[in-house]
């Protein structure tokens, strides 16, 4: 048999933790799935922190072409309307006040709340 | 590890000229070029020839430092160089992934380079044809031969080509790791005994004409057109060789000179006017017969190449089968 057939071609990616998203590594060529997942962790997590690898065959995904990924650069730029931007101008209206902003950092931060308050 | 840019005859570009024009206004604009993008001929055949010989390089540099893992001086020295062994064997399989992509439109897979690689079409670094004698040999190759490589890598980290330059950020990563492992190897025999620092010397000095040749010739006047001009003008990479070759002693002579070894070369010297290393060409003839497979031991080495790879052909056969068992 032929190196041709006897390869695929695998996508590698990786999550660093189960807070990270999945990230792609690279790709390389296994005659299957096991020992693409063997090869993955060989040639990629050597030294790397990681907790989960996906591997996937090339074939299996659908890539932008470069028009695509050319026409994603051109999207409308103003997008205040969808991010905190344009309502920064409350962080001033707050300290008025004498409040603080919820922002980001301060709601993000809300995880843990006093307990033993009935 | 790395390599020189071998001189070639300039290629004429019969491209589609608004393509063309397309494609160098997105590599000035510091876009990146990715596999399934359409490049200009010239650009892919020059990152096929240079990529190819950068991951065989990795896979032929791992032969000289094998050989010192059964005599590697403490468990701690074995341990290190079977990681820096491995490291260089996953750059290979990096850079043949990126070249592989490369070639698909010219019908041209991995085993294509294999084959090329024995039968001398396809070279690799001059250093990897040379013996490794003693221990300091092996931390002389951690050392200046990967600090050399170092300099030519890292000079190419922003790449007009997306998957080389994503390939050669994680390699740079793992090279800090060679680059230590040398020094530590360097350092023990520096600050040893007088035998020890005896053949560290010898080391360097056999090293040293390797070292020099490593960037490869200045200037195209032997050989005509230079593939350096061709990769700057893609911007594959930023510098010239010998401008790699000055910057390589700007890091390195200090050092060398901090230990107390010295080159052999006496009129190996800073130019303070000309802000440039002055120093004695190595034999470029010389240097033409190694890359050609005619070096001390080039022969050895792709014999080694072969038998590893049909020796190895079972264990490929068997790992097909049992994978393929999984439902």
């Amino acid at each position: 048999m032929s190196e041709q057939d006897f390869y695929q071609e695998f996508e590698v990616f990786s999550r660093k933790n189960p807070r990270s998203g999945l990230m792609h590594q690279f790709s390389l060529l296994a005659p299957n799935e096991e020992m693409a997942m063997i090869l993955a962790q060989e040639n990629f997590m050597r030294r790397e922190e990681v907790m989960d690898i996906w591997v996937v065959p090339s074939s299996s995904i659908r890539h932008m072409t470069d028009e695509e990924r050319e026409a994603l650069t051109q999207r409308i730029d103003n997008k205040n309307y969808r991010t905190t931007k344009a309502y920064g101008y409350l962080r001033k209206k707050w300290q008025d006040k004498e409040q603080g902003m919820l922002d980001e950092q301060e709601i993000m931060s809300w995880k843990e709340v006093k307990k033993n308050r009935g | 590890m790395y390599h020189y840019l071998e001189h070639q005859k300039g290629s004429k570009t019969n491209e589609d000229p608004i393509l063309y024009d397309n494609f160098m206004q997105r590599i000035e604009n510091g876009d990146k070029i990715e596999a399934n993008d359409w490049m200009p001929a010239e650009y892919r055949d020059t990152l096929i020839k240079l990529i190819s010989m950068h991951g065989i390089s990795e896979i032929m540099g791992a032969l000289p430092e094998k050989e010192w893992v059964p005599k590697a001086p403490s468990l701690e020295r074995k341990l290190a160089i079977m990681a820096k062994v491995q490291d260089e064997m996953g750059h290979g399989q990096l850079l043949l992934r990126v070249t592989e992509d490369l070639m698909k439109p010219y019908g041209r897979n991995r085993q294509h380079l294999m084959e090329d690689l024995l039968s001398g079409r396809l070279k690799f670094h001059n250093v990897f044809h040379m013996p490794t004698k003693t221990w300091a040999d092996a931390g002389m190759v951690g050392w200046l031969v990967d600090g050399a490589a170092i300099i030519s890598q890292t000079n190419m980290l922003d790449a007009s080509y997306g998957p080389y330059q994503r390939a050669l950020q994680r390699i740079c990563k793992e090279e800090v790791f060679h680059a230590q492992h040398g020094e530590s190897i360097i350092m023990a025999l520096a600050e040893g005994t007088e035998d020890q620092r005896k053949i560290l010397q010898d080391s360097l000095n056999r090293w040293w004409p390797s070292l020099l040749m490593f960037f490869g010739p200045a200037s195209a006047e032997t050989t005509g057109s230079s593939k350096q001009e061709i990769t700057i003008k893609y911007n594959i990479r930023k510098s010239t060789n010998e401008e790699l070759r000055q910057a390589f002693l700007d890091k390195y002579m200090p050092r060398v000179f901090s230990l107390g070894l010295t080159v052999p070369d006496e009129t190996m010297h800073y130019d303070d006017v000309q802000e440039k290393w002055i120093y004695q060409q190595p034999d470029w003839n010389e240097f033409k017969l190694i890359i050609q497979n005619k070096g001390p031991r080039s022969k050895a080495r792709l014999k080694v190449r072969e038998i590893a790879y049909s020796n190895n052909s079972w264990v490929r056969e068997a790992l097909a089968v049992a994978g393929g068992d999984r439902p």
